[in-house]
């Protein structure tokens, strides 16, 4: 027996059936519990409600030169250390004596250098689903929208972080992905706005301290206190 | 003793038949000798048609004129022969390869492990058959006395002497290896038939035949056993595939890897063993053979897990002109390690992390995935490397930039100084020498840079911090 369903029902039906999707965020939720990893710098983290997400796709969109790795040095350095870190098409040579600094393992880093974009995407692919990786850094300036669902749903599934650096200039089209960042350098302070996250609001302007090159500033202050001092001991007066 | 004979009256045609993947009923076939001008195999649609063994070539194209013609090359049998052997190999330890296209099996010595004559047959035969052989077949105490009867289409097994004489007696002395002045001036006395040989008195025969007919009666009724050379299974794997087309398109390849592939998984796997590198050759008419070294990151085994990384590799393959025929070789072999440790978690990851690295490497090259190293140089440009070289002191420097240009480029950008000078000055000993005072610069974008200076005074710069 067929009952005629009357069309207010049948909306009310499918805004409940909406309201039930887990994937679908209303504003007025708190941010959902996920997995998180921490970035260590605690204005950043709060804006993210507790870190990047432990897998899926992150969008950075800076130069390249900023300190944009060292920025997710906790993420790369602490977590899941038996597995890979791959670097896909680097813009240039990656140095060990860098990564070691940072403190990465060089056991588990692997550089893959694909002739074309179209190959690098492949091998992204392929190292997101191989379980084998705990993150994967890729540049890439010609993605588009179904290319990075594709490595979106391939990082998500495997429970994989996949970074990918791209140009400023070319941050064009909205993604579907995690998390989509922009950072830039200004006075000397990295400034991150987050263009679109996933169970949050963007924020714009999050200047955190940064320091990703050793300095001058102890030679600085030597030179600064030595002038202050009165005339050294061994000095002829 | 008892040997079994088996004589494989069509090989060239049950390895074409393999290698196509058609069944029998499909296309007419024959296999034609060049030298004899005659047909000498044909598959059973053929024969449907008309064409019998014997004929020539125009004869056997006048009744079916759309017969696929194979070249004889008693090579090609001998080599598809010697792959029947190595399957046969674990099943049993005495095999003779008697001439091109059959093969004897000692049984005897086997029976105690089998559990009788029936069980050990069925394991040989059944190997043959899923080896795709057509042949005819009969045992006797000797492998001559075999031969006879298996030319004869005798196709039973027995071990009982007297039904084995009676056999043999009923057969026609054309079939024997006996040469044909011999057949001749026997069937001038009225001897036609083997059983009327074998009752004549050896010594009276032995007074009007040369050496090599009375050895060959005294095998043939048992008295004396003639030394046969043992098949001995060679140390590597190696196998030739002739193409049954010229292949210009290497996806046409594929299923004659695959085939070669299985070869290589039986081979591997009746011997307990893993291998980790494998080697094509891709032979043609003119040019040089074209080689193909395929390098798994972890031993494997399987056609699959093979197969997945040569389709990698064929993907990005030129071929100059078109194939004829193609060659697998694996010399290095790994034995089965049991070390039983699948229960930790990340042996898992190894394992996948491996079949990764294998994937990567088919697909992009062996030099697009690198392990960068720590390497032996105060430079900057040698403070990586990527060859793993053992024993070598390595270098750091909190200096290191992130990534290292391939060439120095002239410093055209505004820059401000935050970090410096370091400078290196080495290679003294040599005609390179280079003195170097190294900083580390801030353009107006905030992006940092490893900027030197050189002994002329001109700024360049090396790399970047990110």
């Amino acid at each position: 027996m067929n009952i005629p369903t009357s069309p207010i029902n049948e909306t009310r039906s499918k805004a409940a059936l909406f309201d039930k999707h887990p994937h679908i965020w209303r504003a007025r939720e708190k941010p959902v519990s996920e997995n998180k990893f921490l970035l260590g710098a605690r204005v950043l983290d709060e804006a993210l409600h507790g870190g990047i997400a432990t897998s899926g796709v992150v969008r950075i969109a800076s130069l390249t030169g900023i300190g944009e790795i060292t920025l997710f040095k906790q993420v790369l350095t602490t977590h899941r250390a038996h597995k890979l870190r791959v670097f896909i098409k680097p813009p240039a040579q990656l140095q060990a004596p860098w990564l070691s600094n940072l403190g990465v393992d060089l056991e588990q880093v692997i550089v893959v250098l694909p002739k074309t974009d179209q190959e690098a995407l492949w091998a992204a692919e392929q190292c997101l689903k191989s379980a084998a990786c705990h993150c994967v850094l890729l540049w890439n300036n010609t993605m588009e929208a179904k290319a990075a669902r594709r490595l979106q749903v391939a990082a998500s599934h495997n429970d994989t972080l996949c970074l990918l650096f791209t140009s400023p200039h070319h941050q064009g089209a909205s993604f579907p992905i995690t998390l989509d960042l922009t950072l830039h350098i200004r006075d000397a302070k990295l400034v991150v706005n987050i263009i679109k996250q996933r169970h949050g609001w963007p924020v714009s302007d999050i200047v955190i301290p940064h320091s990703w090159t050793p300095n001058n500033h102890a030679i600085q202050a030597a030179m600064q206190n030595n002038k202050k001092t009165e005339p050294a001991l061994h000095s002829v007066i | 003793m008892l040997w079994a004979y088996f004589y494989c009256y069509q090989l060239t045609l049950d390895a074409y038949k393999k290698d196509d993947g058609f069944t029998d009923c499909e296309t007419p076939a024959v296999v034609y000798h060049e030298q004899g001008n005659q047909v000498v195999q044909a598959n059973s649609q053929a024969i449907k048609e008309g064409v019998e063994c014997g004929q020539g070539l125009a004869q056997a194209a006048a009744l079916c004129p759309h017969v696929h013609i194979l070249a004889f090359n008693r090579e090609a049998e001998k080599e598809t022969l010697l792959f029947l052997a190595h399957r046969i190999y674990p099943l049993a330890s005495d095999i003779v390869i008697d001439s091109h296209n059959a093969i004897a099996i000692r049984l005897d010595n086997l029976l105690q492990y089998y559990g009788g004559l029936d069980a050990l047959w069925h394991v040989l035969i059944n190997e043959l058959h899923s080896a795709g052989i057509h042949f005819y077949f009969s045992t006797a105490w000797g492998v001559e006395a075999a031969r006879l009867l298996a030319h004869n289409k005798t196709n039973s097994y027995t071990d009982n002497k007297e039904s084995i004489t009676l056999l043999l007696s009923r057969c026609k002395l054309e079939q024997t290896s006996l040469d044909s002045k011999t057949i001749a001036t026997l069937a001038k006395v009225g001897v036609r038939q083997v059983g009327q040989l074998l009752k004549l008195p050896i010594h009276e025969l032995g007074q009007r035949f040369s050496n090599d007919t009375i050895r060959y009666l005294t095998a043939l009724r048992g008295e004396t056993f003639p030394k046969y050379v043992l098949f001995r299974p060679s140390i590597s794997f190696q196998q030739t595939k002739t193409l049954s087309f010229e292949v210009e398109n290497t996806q046409h390849l594929l299923p004659s890897i695959k085939t070669l592939l299985v070869t290589l998984e039986h081979y591997l796997r009746a011997r307990n063993l893993l291998t980790s590198s494998i080697f094509f050759q891709v032979h043609f008419r003119e040019e040089e053979p074209l080689s193909i070294e395929v390098n798994g990151a972890m031993p494997f085994a399987t056609q699959k897990d093979w197969l997945a990384l040569v389709e990698l590799k064929v993907e990005t393959l030129l071929l100059p002109e078109p194939a004829v025929a193609i060659s697998l070789t694996c010399q290095q072999f790994e034995p089965i390690k049991n070390d039983g440790n699948d229960l930790f978690s990340h042996r898992f990851t190894t394992v996948a992390q491996k079949q990764l690295i294998g994937k990567l490497k088919a697909k992009l090259g062996d030099d697009s995935t690198l392990h960068p190293k720590a390497g032996n140089s105060h430079a900057f440009e040698g403070m990586t490397v990527n060859q793993v070289e053992e024993t070598t002191p390595a270098y750091t420097a909190d200096m290191a930039p992130a990534f290292l240009f391939l060439q120095p480029m002239p410093l055209n950008l505004a820059t401000r100084i935050c970090f410096g000078p370091i400078r290196l000055q080495t290679q003294w000993w040599s005609g390179t020498a280079s003195k170097k005072d190294y900083f580390i610069a801030e353009t107006s974008h905030g992006v940092r840079l490893l900027v030197f200076k050189d002994a002329k005074a001109c700024w360049w710069t090396q790399g970047v911090y990110s």
